[in-house]
């Protein structure tokens, strides 16, 4: 039988071009989240001293920019969500044939979790809850290539075949998205697809106002020792301390069920056992519930700020673990956390609504502000905008007043300062001038600097019935950067 | 192992370059190999009756054969009995192990058509029975026809081992495109249609009329999409292994009768049952009432073959049905037509043909698809409720198809047409494709396999292995 030349090339070449198409439109079609947040990873992985895992509550709460402008140690948050300890577990595994970290912090959160499947759970579990939580692993898994590594990881967390090819081959389950493609989809074709800006994290900028308060279990025997969770961060720890890592136990705030409170002391048995230290955060008081978290369950970006300094702190104490900020093979990091820090800083001058401005303006370094409320406003009625005001000043002053009520917060100067009732503010420094307030009747009241005795900056006619305004000015230059009215009704304000 | 499965898209291409440097007379041996395997991974009980068939069938047609005494005088009335006994033993496997109460066998409706229409061929004296058991295995077992057809005869196959054509790159490449063509109506039309099908048929009742009728429009395209995508993966397959096999679908929908439908139509199926129950029957050479006659029972036979269920029944006899009233009205539609001075070639007549046929086809589909009769008259019933707000108040698309999706479904569609008028009009696309330069056949193979791997219906969330037909 003869075979040509010709067609065998020709064979050879349709088999390229048409290979190559195929991998084009996979590039297109998969799904970016995994690729999204680990981007910077696979890039930078060579300058990671630490790394964070564990669930969802280590993507909100562990902010790597804010480790960076506040320490100058690098980290990357590997947290998953609804990543169960097992696939934490093998999220580390897969990490670190990248890179070698000083240190590792793994949460606990979710170590209740008894079950090795994520496609199986529990036997009364229902198919919406198995789904989700084979989707969810998408965002650990889809990222890593095709190896032996990762198909033990994916034989250890899936036991249906037919599911588990989904994360070998992702197209088996991403090409379908032709429906939902975007620029950014197109963009990955030449690598410059969007990537998490946060080194993996995600803030949320939301507030929780009523966080539960749940009884603290009976005993302190914690899960029992033999949960599915419990085995892997054995193994987690196990692991690190075969390659001489640095292990952290957290436990990072949440409103924590009775449930959560075991696997705290859980956790902190383990590590007794391993001597490696523990950071239960719930205990620390370092987050306040009612301001610093975004749902229940995880924290906003404002807790996130926190939590992540209370660990900056903890990981001060590892040797090994140095300050880069300054040199210029790090000035990626800096350029990530001076621009988290811009985020922050736009929240407090213009957010969604009054309980996320003043929660952001409490935590900016570089914005100032005037807040006043009118007598008679029913935020003085309202216990959660009380609270976010007395995180600024911590007086009680708020608590015992119907108004009118002021607060001015000097960052440049480092000064707050509050009148109510009939009390007069004179003469107060601030970056803005010299100010004075003086309250006189319902809807006047006088509020000037030295500078510009003719601009009565708390009065304008048309917007008398707002009771409540917000001055932001820049703590540098003094310049106002937003003025915002706020109407109340109850615990609901509207914005003008 | 499937056809829509990725294994077999790996070991195909393996399968056809052994096939492709083995020695041509080995080369059934070969292809026996990987039916064996083909059919044991997709089930290894029902090999044995599989096995089972292959062994009856050979023997029977040796021993018809040896008892016979010769070409000329086969029917004996020991060769007579030793067929009855042949078809009642391989009738009746394919009713008990079609039914799955004892054990399924997976494309036992078809293999066994296929050995019971050799058998009758060699008692005939037809076909000279085939004395190598390897190649009378294969020919039950041919892996590319073994689960839904077509159901092939023995004396277009048998030669075809003996005396096995050249595979060359110009098989191959019209295999590879009729293979291609087989995936798209599977994969991005027909699995696409079945998920707004089975919504409307799974509760009629409850969906809005223009929607149910909408759906009943789309099962004619879903079955038709689906067993004509399974046929031409199976032709394209066995193109590639060198073996011809005979066109199952010719434009099906173009017809402008019943009888011209089932001559396009399933036509493996159809000429078996002309060839081996309506001609032994007396055809329509002993009076109209007998003629009529044997087409009913030719269609109950044909409905009963694709189910136990009375809706195949119903489904087959309103075929048989429509052909009589077809046979009886015809020379008062012929008076009709010269009194209105129609022309019988026209465009315009002979679309409203086309259309007429469509609906009654549709009509009888809605029988087939149906799980009970009285789910069959309500779907039917709702279908004539006018509801056509249902395009643009969105329920359309609360059936399981986005907006995206019913686009795709409805060009795929669209593109179906299209072929089919062409290839209507004898216009071979595939030659077509084959004969432009290699970059626009590359971009046309290329952007096929892209519509089907992106467009499919197929991997994660979806159950797309199984054809229709393959439970027949």
């Amino acid at each position: 039988m003869k075979i040509k030349l010709s067609s065998i090339l020709k064979t050879v070449g349709f088999t390229c071009a048409a290979l190559l198409c195929i991998y084009g439109a996979t590039v297109v079609l998969r799904d970016k989240e995994s690729e999204y947040k680990y981007a910077d990873f696979f890039d930078r992985a060579d300058q990671i001293d630490v790394l964070f895992i564990g669930s969802s509550h280590v993507i909100n709460a562990i902010n790597p920019a804010v480790l960076y402008g506040e320490y100058g140690y690098t980290s990357y948050n590997m947290g998953g969500h609804g990543s169960v300890m097992q696939a934490t577990y093998w999220e580390l595994i897969e990490a670190l044939q990248y890179t070698t970290p000083k240190c590792v912090v793994v949460d606990t959160y979710l170590m209740n979790k008894d079950y090795q499947y994520l496609d199986q759970m529990y036997e009364d579990s229902d198919e919406e809850d198995r789904a989700t939580s084979v989707a969810q692993l998408h965002l650990n898994m889809d990222c890593w290539p095709m190896d032996k590594i990762k198909v033990a990881a994916v034989e250890d967390l899936i036991a249906d075949k037919e599911i588990r090819k989904q994360f070998y081959v992702p197209f088996h389950v991403y090409h379908n998205r032709w429906e939902e493609l975007d620029s950014n989809d197109y963009k990955a074709l030449t690598g410059t697809a969007d990537r998490n800006p946060l080194f993996g994290a995600e803030m949320r900028y939301g507030i929780e106002l009523t966080p539960g308060i749940y009884p603290d279990p009976e005993d302190e025997n914690g899960l029992g020792g033999h949960t599915v969770g419990e085995e892997y961060l054995r193994k987690i720890i196990d692991e690190c301390q075969r390659r001489n890592i640095d292990v952290m136990v957290t436990f990072l705030t949440c409103s924590a069920s009775t449930e959560d409170k075991r696997v705290m002391d859980s956790a902190e048995m383990i590590c007794e056992q391993y001597d490696v230290p523990f950071i239960n955060m719930q205990e620390m008081g370092v987050v306040d519930l009612y301001t610093d978290l975004n749902d229940t369950g995880h924290m906003n970006a404002m807790g996130a700020i926190k939590a992540t300094k209370c660990i900056g702190q903890e990981l001060s104490e590892i040797d090994g673990i140095t300050d880069h900020r300054g040199d210029v093979a790090y000035d990626y990091w800096q350029q990530r956390a001076d621009e988290f820090y811009g985020t922050i800083y736009d929240m407090a001058v213009d957010s969604e609504s009054i309980y996320q401005q003043l929660n952001y303006l409490s935590g900016a370094k570089t914005v100032s502000s005037i807040i006043y409320i009118n007598d008679g406003s029913q935020a003085f009625g309202d216990n959660e905008m009380q609270r976010l005001l007395h995180n600024f000043t911590v007086t009680p002053k708020i608590y015992h007043t119907d108004g009118p009520y002021i607060l001015i917060n000097d960052v440049a100067s480092g000064q707050f300062y509050e009148a109510c009732d009939g009390e007069v503010l004179d003469g107060i420094k601030t970056s803005l001038g010299t100010v004075h307030y003086q309250p006189v009747e319902h809807l006047f009241r006088l509020f000037y600097t030295d500078e510009d005795p003719e601009t009565n900056l708390l009065y304008d006619d048309s917007k008398s019935d707002y009771d409540i305004q917000i001055i932001t000015y820049d703590a540098a230059s003094g310049e106002i950067l937003s003025h915002n009215y706020y109407k109340s009704y109850g615990s609901n304000y509207t914005q003008e | 192992m499937q056809f829509v499965s990725l294994a077999f898209l790996l070991l195909l291409p393996v399968a056809a370059l052994i096939n492709f440097i083995i020695p041509r007379k080995f080369r059934y041996i070969w292809l026996l190999a990987i039916s064996a395997a083909f059919y044991i991974s997709i089930d290894l009980k029902a090999s044995a009756v599989m096995a089972g068939t292959v062994v009856v069938t050979y023997f029977a047609a040796l021993l018809i054969e040896k008892v016979s005494g010769g070409a000329e005088e086969k029917r004996t009335k020991g060769a007579t009995a030793l067929l009855v006994l042949a078809v009642v033993v391989e009738v009746a496997a394919m009713l008990i192990f079609r039914s799955g109460k004892i054990m399924g066998a997976i494309g036992i409706s078809f293999y066994m058509l296929k050995s019971l229409g050799y058998i009758i061929d060699v008692y005939r004296g037809d076909e000279v029975a085939e004395h190598n058991f390897l190649k009378l295995a294969l020919f039950v077992s041919f892996f590319p026809q073994v689960i839904s057809g077509p159901i092939e005869r023995a004396g277009n196959m048998l030669p075809q081992f003996s005396y096995p054509v050249t595979v060359d790159f110009d098989r191959m490449r019209d295999g590879f495109l009729q293979m291609l063509w087989g995936y798209f109506l599977k994969l991005v039309i027909a699995d696409r249609i079945a998920i707004y099908v089975n919504s409307v048929f799974e509760a009629p009742d409850t969906i809005s009329g223009t929607l149910v009728a909408i759906g009943t429009v789309l099962y004619s395209f879903e079955i038709y999409c689906d067993f004509a995508g399974y046929s031409a993966i199976a032709i394209g397959c066995a193109r590639i292994l060198g073996i011809d096999v005979m066109k199952n679908f010719d434009s099906p929908y173009m017809a402008k009768s019943i009888a011209e439908f089932w001559r396009r139509w399933h036509i493996s199926l159809s000429t078996w049952l002309r060839d081996y129950v309506y001609i032994p029957l007396g055809g329509n050479r002993k009076g109209t009432v007998r003629k009529y006659l044997n087409v009913l029972i030719v269609f109950a036979v044909s409905g009963i073959w694709h189910g136990s269920a009375l809706t195949f029944l119903v489904w087959g006899l309103l075929h048989g049905v429509y052909q009589i009233i077809g046979f009886v009205t015809m020379p008062l539609r012929d008076k009709v037509v010269e009194a209105l001075k129609i022309d019988r070639s026209g465009l315009s007549h002979r679309t409203v043909k086309t259309i007429i046929t469509f609906l009654l086809v549709n009509l009888a589909w809605i029988f087939f698809r149906a799980e009970s009769l009285e789910k069959a008259f309500t779907v039917i019933k709702k279908s004539l409720e006018f509801t056509p707000w249902v395009f643009s108040d969105g329920s359309l698309f609360e059936l399981g198809l986005t907006q995206g999706s019913m686009n795709i479904a409805v060009l795929g569609i669209i593109l179906l047409i299209v072929m089919d008028i062409l290839a209507f009009n004898g216009v071979e696309i595939r030659d077509k494709i084959i004969r432009q330069s290699i970059w626009y056949r590359w971009i046309i193979m290329i952007a096929g396999i892209l519509a089907i791997l992106i467009f499919g219906v197929w991997g994660a969330g979806y159950n797309a292995a199984s054809f229709i037909y393959q439970q027949f």
